[in-house]
């Protein structure tokens, strides 16, 4: 077993995607192919190592699942490989394992995501499990009950786990409360349990079909022969029938509000304070993304060094801005003993007012430059990270300048910039809070945050 | 040797012609590796550089031989409360200044600990090489210990301890199991410690560990990246070289004496939902074994993919567990296979021991198929070329094969080792590790209340 320093390994990673490098990093060539159907696909054959990849959006996504029915998208994703063509659930993994492969699918707020990797000899297995798959699955109700049954059960694991992995999922819920936003994609054990294999027929016809198809390859391929299986395999896939799903921006809020999820006997409690930021596109968002690392997305940030550098509160602290088509959250999260709740905090939110009030100096903003352009190019290195950069953007309909300029507006912007983009992270007064931890022990303290609501962590559920 | 690389050795006031083996045509042909070099300085450091220009980044993978394994009663969780030292000041450096400036040149870095490991790594900008050689060299040379830093790190560790371990079921089970497994063998103690000795060790004890175990001789330095290997070694002689040798450290010898039974143990859990039943076997091999890798296609045989015989027995056919898997540990001495279940709330235990002790018993009897078996090597096949997309990996890998196997360039006789195992020898081992006398069994169980009123966490 392995012990990490630092919880910052994913954050560099998951931030190198959101943001751009050293002046001269730019996307490897690209073709684009826009198929008769409306799907677009997108090759970026380059020599490497002797494997390929391929990254898929269908659009509409999790933002599509009916009120009360969360997870219906993210379950037909799972259900699109447990048997499709010829090939039963068996049959279909047993395929995939034996090549040496992986294929895994999912859902995302606004896409059904696939991503597989296979040996660059089995491209055209690749491509024709991963048609199979979108668009003749078998949708057998025996696989369906043992899917939906190991979701639910799977979120029952999850509780029994390092908390860590779920306070996100609270944080969303309780910021986005009564918002789309606020869903979580995987469902929960109540709206798990509402779904049938007809909702996720439905879901299929209304929302998936080859105008809402997305599909990057990349990697050691021959583009003639990959290209023409792609039309052959993709080109018939009829029009999704419904319409997209469309979400209203939520504002910002004002004031607290406090939700306390009681884990008894936890040792620990976990903590995320958040609000509305930014949006994806948004102008400021270089230098959104300076401040984000100067203030929560990296070791030397401000808030690691107050909570775990200086006072020695936590493993770490961190802070991180999502930003999908309408605002989503800005949120800090960090973790503590039961003993140092209220201490750790406390300490959360005046390093908040200290970044208000204090800005940031040009040091600081200099050195957040560098980092960012230092780390940016290992999230471009592999054809698995380029086919789904390729996807991203074309989900956004950006074009490559999003990468390719992207160092050089971190390199320009100015302190005047940066100061303004202060204001993605809202002020302390201003905070959706929770906690997972023993309510017993932190009840009170978190009662002067604000107004509190209670839940269990057993609760079926995400949200109160 | 390209023309940037001359101009860079000239630079230096080096003569290009430096005197490094070159490695030597490799069995699996890895684009690029035939550039690979490598350099043993005098005071024992091994340096192997594996150029590669793809990104302008480069890494900088220190590692040390020292791990858990290393410590005893007292000390345990020594060794990673020393790799959080590393990063807490120097003679020359105030504490966080290590931090401080790697970021401000572009480079992030991190830290890991295991029964028999530290790693230390870097990632940064090609451009920041000298910093962080200048950077490494110090704490190597000049670590020092704050005795307010050190108390403030105790926090920093018991809380890492709390959400991997005391907050996790599955990790505490483990922890437990470890525990048990081994009688003799310090493989017992885990790497993050016992919470009492987290608050219990010493200034002196951090001391002693530095001295003995992170010295040039114990330790193996691996660049992969926008680097030439005449500038790696020009900065190593200037970095690098100066550091002392340090005795050689005292070897573990304590071998584990022959299972003779099975053990059995239960983690009781008020809060839990979900029952955990896991098995650890003595495997009896170590990394650097000839054995490993047919010891690598049975775990993957038995866990990898939706396709393997425990998903498909306990998850798919009889809907016992939601996740079931396997794997066997890596390190310089024989250490453990893993199997495990994750239950349902309200799961039946007994029935899930039953079918594993089933699944178990078919691959020893039975032994395992062609197809398996190409499967599996399929598999380690696609991991082994996903590792070689990437510096990070490429670095990991030839760091990894030089500590436990010897020699870096073992690497590449991965792929034809794989191919070299048959299904008897799979099955051979399968009779020899998966047997009751020679396993711990742990059981994590879901309890209604909490029994005790309220326990402290530890010593203190």
């Amino acid at each position: 077993m392995s012990f990490f320093r630092t919880i910052f390994i994913a954050l560099i990673a998951a931030f190198a995607f959101n943001s751009a490098v050293a002046a001269d990093i730019k996307l490897p060539e690209y073709q684009t192919v826009t198929l008769d159907n409306g799907a677009t696909v997108l090759l970026m054959p380059r020599k490497d190592v002797p494997l390929i990849a391929a990254n898929i959006a269908v659009r509409g996504g999790s933002l599509a699942d009916a009120a009360g029915k969360e997870g219906t998208a993210d379950l037909l994703g799972e259900m699109l490989s447990k048997g499709a063509g010829s090939r039963n659930a068996l049959q279909f993994a047993q395929t995939v394992d034996g090549a040496g492969g992986s294929i895994g699918f999912g859902s995302a707020r606004e896409a059904i995501t696939a991503n597989a990797q296979f040996l660059s000899k089995d491209s055209a297995l690749m491509l024709s499990l991963l048609a199979d798959a979108l668009l003749r699955p078998t949708m057998q109700a025996a696989e369906f009950d043992k899917l939906r049954k190991r979701a639910i059960d799977g979120i029952a694991n999850a509780k029994d786990s390092d908390p860590r992995q779920l306070i996100g999922t609270y944080s969303g819920g309780w910021l986005f409360r009564g918002h789309p936003y606020g869903r979580s994609a995987g469902g929960d054990e109540t709206s798990l349990a509402t779904i049938s294999l007809a909702d996720l027929q439905a879901f299929r016809q209304q929302q998936m079909g080859g105008d809402r198809l997305i599909i990057a390859i990349a990697g050691d391929f021959d583009a003639k022969a990959v290209t023409a299986q792609v039309k052959q395999a993709f080109g018939g896939w009829a029009k999704a029938t419904g319409t997209l799903p469309q979400v209203d921006a939520k504002a910002r809020e004002s004031g607290r509000r406090v939700l306390l999820v009681d884990k008894p006997g936890a040792t620990q409690t976990y903590f995320a304070l958040a609000n509305v930021g930014s949006k994806h596109g948004d102008p400021a968002e270089a230098a959104q993304d300076l401040v984000q690392t100067a203030f929560g997305g990296r070791f030397t940030s401000m808030l690691n060094t107050e909570l775990r550098v200086k006072s020695g509160l936590t493993y770490g602290a961190r802070s991180a801005i999502e930003r999908p088509s309408q605002p989503g959250a800005a949120v800090i999260t960090s973790f503590t003993k039961t003993e140092t709740t209220k201490a750790a905090i406390d300490l959360a939110l005046a390093t908040l007012d200290r970044l208000h009030k204090d800005g940031l100096d040009a040091t600081t903003i200099e050195s957040a430059k560098r980092y960012v352009a230092g780390q940016y190019a290992p999230g471009l290195e592999t054809a698995p990270q380029l086919a789904a950069q390729l996807v991203d953007m074309t989900l956004y309909g950006d074009s490559r300048e999003v990468i390719d300029g992207y160092l050089g507006t971190i390199a320009g912007a100015n302190a005047a910039q940066v100061a303004e983009a202060l204001a993605v992270f809202p002020d302390s007064k201003d905070l959706a809070i929770v906690a997972i931890g023993d309510a017993a022990k932190i009840r009170d303290w978190m009662k002067a945050y604000g107004p509190l609501t209670e839940m269990k962590l057993t609760d079926p559920r995400f949200s109160p | 040797m390209r023309l940037l690389s001359l101009a860079c050795a000239i630079a230096l006031g080096l003569s290009p012609v430096a005197a490094y083996a070159a490695t030597p045509q490799p069995t699996a042909k890895v684009p690029g590796s035939e550039a690979i070099v490598s350099k043993t300085l005098a005071n024992g450091l091994k340096i192997v550089v594996w150029p590669d220009h793809d990104i302008p980044n480069a890494n900088y993978y220190t590692f040390y031989k020292a791990g858990s394994r290393n410590e005893y009663p007292g000390i345990t969780g020594l060794a990673h409360f020393f790799e959080h030292m590393m990063f807490n000041g120097t003679t020359k450096r105030a504490p966080g200044e290590f931090d401080k400036q790697m970021e401000a040149n572009g480079g992030s870095n991190n830290a890991s600990t295991s029964n028999d490991l530290t790693i230390y790594t870097d990632w940064f900008p090609s451009s920041a090489l000298e910093t962080i050689f200048d950077l490494e060299g110090d704490r190597m040379a000049n670590l020092s210990f704050d005795p307010k830093v050190v108390e403030s790190e105790r926090g920093v560790v018991y809380s890492e301890r709390r959400s991997s371990i005391d907050n996790d079921n599955f990790g505490t089970l483990m922890e437990q199991m470890q525990a048990t497994a081994w009688t003799a063998h310090p493989y017992q103690f885990p790497t993050i410690g016992w919470p009492s000795d987290i608050e219990g060790w010493k200034a002196d004890d951090l001391k002693k560990f530095f001295k003995t175990y992170y010295a040039p001789n114990n330790a193996v330095l691996v660049i992969a990246g926008d680097v030439e290997p005449a500038q790696v070694f020009a900065l190593a002689d200037k970095y690098l070289a100066p550091l002392q040798k340090q005795p050689a450290p005292s070897p573990v010898t304590t071998v584990e004496p022959e299972q003779q039974g099975e053990r059995r143990l239960v983690v009781e859990r008020a809060d839990a939902q979900s029952p955990i039943v896991a098995y650890a076997f003595h495997s009896g091999i170590g990394a650097g074994s000839k054995e490993y890798p047919a010891l690598e296609l049975l775990t993957t045989i038995l866990s990898q993919g939706d396709s393997s015989r425990l998903h498909q027995r306990l998850v798919e056919r009889e809907q016992a567990a939601v996740q079931a898997g396997a794997f066997a540990e890596a390190g310089f001495d024989p250490g453990l296979l893993w199997v495990y279940a994750m239950l349902p709330p309200g799961g039946d235990m007994a029935k899930v021991e039953t079918l594993l002790d089933d699944e178990l018993a078919k691959v020893a009897r039975d032994g395992v198929t062609g197809a398996e078996l190409e499967k599996a090597r399929n598999l380690k096949s696609s991991a082994f070329w996903r590792g070689m997309a990437t510096i990070n990996g490429k670095a990991r890998a030839l760091g990894t094969y030089e500590v436990f196997n010897g020699d870096y360039r073992k690497l590449f006789d991965a792929p034809a080792a794989y191919d070299a195992v048959s299904a008897t020898d799979v099955q051979v081992l399968a009779k020899k590790i998966l047997r009751i006398q020679n396993r711990t069994t742990g059981l994590l169980k879901p309890v209604a209340a909490a029994p005790v009123a309220d326990k402290k966490e530890a010593a203190k």
